[in-house]
């Protein structure tokens, strides 16, 4: 008897879960906060990689084949994921594009092509990087859990609301601790920032890329450590993976300090949770800018 | 009437489809320069058109044209519907004309390799630019824990394999007066009158995770048509830490039986033809990469064989819409037979529109 009960408590532990594929981190620990023991989540991207570029591998297609819900980010930023969910052969899945309810940045007009680098035709994707933008997703990812799964709906409000309130009480906190960043003039390597940097009032002067996706030339270095000296910009920001070299170049030339952001949950020490993604930014731009909160 | 019932399947897939939203274009161009002995010769291959997109939220169709830098009209390379989701236990299906799942690299485009050329071992096995057939594949992606997919084909025509006309394998070209049987472009008869074969092919391929960062994948294959049947085996290990550098190491090798009148050349009844390369390719940064090859092939009773080596460099200054790769090898001057080698340097500029490109290897 106690053999079938542990049998069963087994099988009710694998099989009674929601099974939950995502894009990338941020959205896989987002659906861990709000599914706790009641979901197992896998991201196809890892923190330090690009979600721009993630080469399709068919174990990827394994993971999805019994997954219920997959969550994209969306905007045409994860575009591969489609290859993945058809390859996996998932009649079952549903797919959720998460940027449906964000208030998008950076909606190009007029023509869009590729004279323009990696351009976005929906708006910049990287809406996740604003703190607020954060409830909207969890809301979503609530909502489908639910529907995935009616009978634990009480509790992933519950986690939801609790989510939220963390979120809420960090986002005042950071605005409270952080307020000097605000102004403070910046280059980033690629424009995956302006949804961060609008919540937290940075001011970004140039980007090393000439355009997205494009490596910087050498001429386009010259004016930016022309732009750097003569601006007196203090420091450039870069994502995980990308190499360094370019910016310390940079910084061979000039006094400009530079760091690394994570992009995404687990891209750099520290950032191993949504939250502390932005706790983790925020004190690495507050020290290279001599800002620190005591 | 296999092909009636395959052309009915792609229709009526696009009928039922019924799609306001466009497919997606693709243009695949190129510049090439080769040197060998003589001066440089400079030509294009042409442009490839791909028209792609979902047909219904089942199937997708891929489509791609060729357009020859001469004065021939454009070829249909593939038309295919692939029926990935809303089939049963695992399966999938292809319908149309398009390039079967055998051996590692019969499914991919030229524009992909980054070797430039295809390795002439395996061109003797599936002809000069592969083996493209219209038909049916019923692929099985198997309930195991690693990827694991078996795919069983069949085909309205065989492989004919290499017929252009050139004969570097030694045996004597007989009664062959030009014309283009296969290596792609497959005639519906032979010039003699005698019906294509059909063709059977199958593959049972895996993928594993070592790690994160390192994958490991395998495969075996088999075709057979009424004249002749070959087997082979392949493995790709790639190491890939990042988005900008990997290491591959990739080989395969078929053994193909040959019938005694194998592409209207006399070959012994019981010849065996075994071919093969082996490859590292290194993707140092976002731009550069490097590798070295070794192209073999032998028939063993005639006891001629041959093995070329050659180095690649590519270029990819933005991300992969513009490529300019560089192979230095050495090859058998067609005139000459294949002990007399030389060295010959290629250089390729390949570009894309849209999203079908000659991405990373």
């Amino acid at each position: 008897m106690r053999k079938l009960f542990l049998i069963l408590s087994i099988l009710s532990i694998c099989f009674g879960k929601v099974r939950v594929v995502t894009s990338t981190t941020d959205l896989a620990d987002i659906v861990k906060s709000i599914g706790g023991d009641h979901v197992t989540v896998i991201s196809i991207a890892r923190g330090n990689q690009d979600p721009h570029y993630v080469e399709v591998l068919p174990s990827y297609m394994i993971k999805v084949r019994k997954a219920d819900l997959y969550f994209m980010v969306g905007m045409e930023l994860d575009f591969w994921a489609k290859q993945i969910i058809d390859g996996s052969r998932n009649q079952k899945i549903e797919v959720v594009d998460c940027s449906v309810e964000i208030e998008k940045m950076e909606i190009p007009t007029g023509t869009v092509d590729a004279s323009m680098g990696d351009i976005h035709r929906f708006g910049n994707p990287h809406y996740w990087l604003d703190p607020k933008n954060g409830r909207l997703i969890a809301q979503l990812i609530a909502e489908k859990l639910t529907k995935a799964e009616p009978k634990n709906s009480d509790l992933f409000q519950q986690n939801l609301n609790l989510f939220n309130h963390q979120l809420d009480k960090a986002i005042l906190d950071w605005q409270n601790r952080y307020a000097n960043l605000s102004g403070k003039k910046l280059i980033f390597y690629h424009n995956s920032w302006p949804y961060f940097s609008n919540r937290f009032g940075l001011e970004t002067v140039e980007f090393l890329e000439p355009k997205p996706g494009i490596t910087p030339s050498p001429a386009k270095l010259n004016r930016i450590i022309q732009r750097i000296k003569s601006d007196k910009i203090e420091v450039i920001a870069s994502e995980s993976y990308f190499s360094d070299r370019v910016p310390k170049f940079i910084a061979s030339k000039t006094k400009v300090k530079t760091v690394k952001l994570a992009q995404s949950v687990g891209a750099i020490e520290g950032a191993d949770s949504y939250i502390h993604l932005f706790e983790t930014n925020l004190k690495i731009l507050s020290k290279a800018f001599g800002v620190e909160h005591d | 009437m296999l092909q009636k019932l395959v052309g009915g399947l792609i229709l009526s897939g696009f009928l039922i489809g019924q799609t306001t939203a466009n497919p997606q274009f693709s243009l695949v161009g190129d510049l090439v320069m080769d040197h060998l002995q003589k001066d440089p010769n400079l030509y294009s291959s042409g442009i490839e058109i791909a028209v792609q997109g979902y047909v219904n939220p089942f199937a997708r169709s891929d489509v791609y044209l060729h357009k020859h830098n001469d004065d021939s009209p454009i070829e249909l390379e593939e038309a295919v519907i692939t029926v990935e989701r809303g089939l049963p236990f695992g399966l999938g299906l292809r319908a149309g004309k398009f390039r079967p799942d055998l051996g590692k690299i019969n499914k991919d485009h030229a524009h992909l390799f980054p070797f430039i050329e295809a390795p002439k071992g395996i061109s003797m096995v599936l002809g000069e630019e592969f083996y493209t057939a219209t038909g049916l594949e019923v692929n099985w992606l198997m309930p195991l824990p690693w990827y694991s997919n078996l795919s069983i084909g069949y085909f309205d025509t065989g492989i004919s394999g290499q017929d252009d006309g050139k004969d570097e394998s030694g045996y004597n070209d007989h009664d062959h007066e030009g014309g283009d049987s296969n290596d792609g472009h497959i005639d519906e008869e032979h010039h003699d009158g005698e019906k294509q074969p059909k063709g059977s092919s199958a593959r049972w391929s895996h993928f594993i995770d070592l790690n994160e960062v390192n994958h490991f994948e395998f495969g075996t294959s088999y075709y057979v048509d009424h004249e002749k049947s070959f087997g082979g085996a392949d493995f790709k290990y790639k190491w890939r830490p990042n988005k900008y550098r990997s290491l591959t190491l990739q080989g395969e090798v078929i053994q193909f039986e040959l019938s005694d009148k194998h592409e209207e050349k006399t070959v012994h009844p019981k010849e065996v033809l075994t071919a093969g390369y082996l490859l590292v390719n290194f993707q140092f940064n976002k731009a550069w990469n490097v590798g070295v090859m070794g192209d073999f092939w032998q028939f063993e009773l005639a006891d001629i064989h041959s093995m070329d080596p050659s180095i690649f460099i590519g270029f990819s200054p933005v991300e992969e819409s513009a490529v300019l790769r560089i192979r230095i090898g050495q090859v058998a001057n067609d005139h000459e037979g294949h002990d007399k080698k030389h060295l010959k340097t290629t250089a390729q500029l390949i570009w894309s529109l849209g999203p079908h490109k000659p991405h990373r290897y």
